[in-house]
């Protein structure tokens, strides 16, 4: 497969700023000032983030925060009451038919016609876009491994297979962007990890953009890149996740399980942070642990395992959204 | 347009791959069959041409609440299955997807009424013979053949179930509700008969203006008109303006509305 190049278009002034900040690569998705008010009440408070490319961006927020809000109106099947949303450009207001090509999604279940089958269903979307062969269409159900189920009727398909076959519309065309709203929901956990496999390799071999939301935290955690994390329809921060500069190097509270924390206080002279249960906590980069766990050993402490236990996502967010309020 | 086509063919595969379609064909097949049996057994002597009016006079209807069931669910079925979502993420307009789905409609009632229509004429045919039906005419000495006379009037019952699949069409796209859209279709199909025999006797100008008395057009072809006082015309024009309301509404709303559920 061959990932479809980007915009194609001549680069803007205002391209040629955000490029210098961005080193060098236009933003597959831009909001700008997005709001969505219903009834007086606004739901989406004034958006404002991109999204670069060939990355898994996280989209992270409690139930009722406004990520499903924000996603409906990134493919156009809901209206913003002011703002834009360009997708490699291309605005998703004035240039709909043009900006939404550029996309493959799944919002909320992947709903599919039941009375259909799989390949029927496939079929339907390819008709869509000009330009897919029915051998792209064997192809992608290949990718997503439902070759033998694929005659059948999407009715008598398990939610996993579902979600797979709603993974396959999405990738028919070769998107540049691939929207997925928390897309493990109803997953076990085989599932979830083949899902979180496959999209990192869409964005790492075929430069697939991936905007995912979710408000499992530990999924964002293995899965994305940076994530935004959104509250009550308002932007709280924009962070990344892995790869960042500094991995290993910056200190880190680590944990050490040992079968006497006492000895291991002596044994480490001070470098204690706190005892915890079961072990003992020391503030160390990656070199310092592996040294510290020499002493230990050579003190005579028996240690059982080593785990960071810097904060977590999980806790940056509670943190972040004090506690997980319902927006 | 060709791309526009396989929008229609989508539509086309929605409902013809469903079991509840070819079960409704069957039905329209029976009709004209169970209705032939009866005259055979029961009419000391039968005719073809009466035959094939009583189908189409009888269980027109029929027809036209297939087609309301079907209108229903194409628009309302998309929204309550939840696969508006994924049909309408894609690089075509919201009013090209909606015509799409009222011109698959609108073949689907053509389809099934001229279904209806030639295997009316063929079992009547084969069973009583093809030929005479001077009867079914209206007057003695009347010059058209019964078949011009009968295509007539199934022409005539198209433009009203045009107007009654739209209206449910246009329930289906507004309300998104399949439920709504066959109940208050299929309400006005059946109550509008009553409801225009009591109407008829208020005597104000507005009640000629009301969707259902205008139903009826066929009464032409024996000399009368859908409202004792006003031409065909007049109907025509009546049914033409709530035909328009309904497309234009239908239009409006999906075109308009946030997908949010």
């Amino acid at each position: 497969m061959k990932f479809r190049a980007g915009a194609g278009r001549p680069l803007t002034e205002e391209d040629s700023v955000l490029d210098l900040q961005r080193g060098g690569a236009e933003p597959v998705v831009r909001l700008r000032n997005v709001t969505k008010r219903i009834g007086g009440r606004t739901i989406i408070d004034n958006l404002t983030f991109d999204v670069p490319p060939g990355e898994v961006f996280g989209f992270l927020g409690p139930n009722g925060s406004g990520k499903t809000t924000t996603i409906r109106m990134m493919v156009g099947l809901m209206r913003m009451t002011s703002g834009e949303i360009l997708i490699q450009g291309r605005s998703i207001r004035t240039e709909y038919e043009e900006a939404v090509s550029r996309i493959g999604a799944i919002v909320e279940n992947p709903e599919m016609y039941k009375y259909l089958t799989g390949y029927q269903n496939l079929l339907h979307f390819a008709r869509m876009v000009p330009g897919i062969p029915k051998k792209r269409i064997d192809e992608v159900v290949e990718l997503v491994g439902l070759t033998s189920r694929i005659h059948d009727k999407v009715k008598t398909y398990s939610l996993g297979m579902r979600q797979r076959l709603g993974v396959a519309q999405a990738i028919l065309h070769r998107p540049a962007l691939l929207i997925l709203d928390e897309p493990t929901n109803g997953l076990d956990p085989a599932g979830i990890r083949e899902l979180r496999d496959y999209l990192r390799h869409l964005a790492k071999n075929e430069g697939t953009t991936v905007f995912v939301s979710s408000h499992l935290l530990s999924e964002m955690e293995l899965m994305c890149d940076r994530v935004a994390i959104i509250q009550s329809g308002k932007l709280i921060d924009v962070r990344p996740i892995r790869g960042g500069a500094g991995v290993g190097v910056e200190k880190a509270e680590v944990l050490f399980e040992v079968d006497r924390p006492d000895a291991a206080v002596a044994a480490l002279d001070g470098a204690v942070v706190r005892m915890d249960s079961g072990g003992v906590v020391v503030s160390a980069g990656r070199e310092e642990a592996a040294d510290i766990n020499a002493r230990l050993v050579a003190a005579g402490v028996r240690v059982y395992g080593i785990r960071t236990v810097t904060k977590s996502l999980e806790d940056q967010f509670l943190e972040v959204t004090g506690g997980g309020r319902i927006g | 347009m060709a791309d526009f086509l396989r929008l229609i063919q989508n539509e086309n595969m929605k409902i013809y791959r469903r079991v509840r379609t070819w079960v409704m064909l069957a039905i329209v097949f029976f009709i004209p069959l169970a209705l032939a049996l009866g005259g055979l057994a029961l009419d000391s002597s039968p005719n073809m041409w009466t035959y094939v009016q009583i189908d189409i006079s009888a269980m027109g209807w029929l027809i036209t609440t297939f087609a309301v069931v079907i209108a229903a669910d194409i628009v309302a079925g998309e929204f309550s299955g939840g696969t508006i979502k994924l049909l309408l993420i894609r690089p075509w307009s919201r009013s090209k997807i909606l015509l799409a789905k009222y011109i698959a409609l609108l073949l689907f009632l053509l389809l099934f009424l001229t279904a209806f229509y030639l295997f009316s004429l063929l079992v009547n045919g084969v069973l009583f013979g093809f030929g005479g039906g001077t009867e079914v005419l209206p007057a003695d000495g009347d010059e058209r053949s019964p078949l011009a006379y009968i295509t007539a009037y199934y022409g005539f019952r198209l433009i009203e179930m045009i107007v009654t699949v739209t209206m449910a069409f246009m329930i289906s796209s507004v309300f998104r509700s399949s439920a709504l859209a066959i109940g208050l279709s299929i309400a006005m199909m059946f109550g509008g008969n009553i409801m225009s025999a009591i109407l008829a006797l208020v005597d104000k100008p507005w009640v000629d203006y009301i969707l259902f008395m205008n139903y009826g057009l066929a009464s032409y072809l024996n000399g009368g008109t859908p409202i004792a006082g006003r031409p065909l015309a007049f109907s025509l024009a009546v049914l033409a303006g709530y035909w328009a309301i309904f497309v234009a509404l239908s239009w409006y709303v999906f075109h308009r509305r946030d997908v949010a559920d």
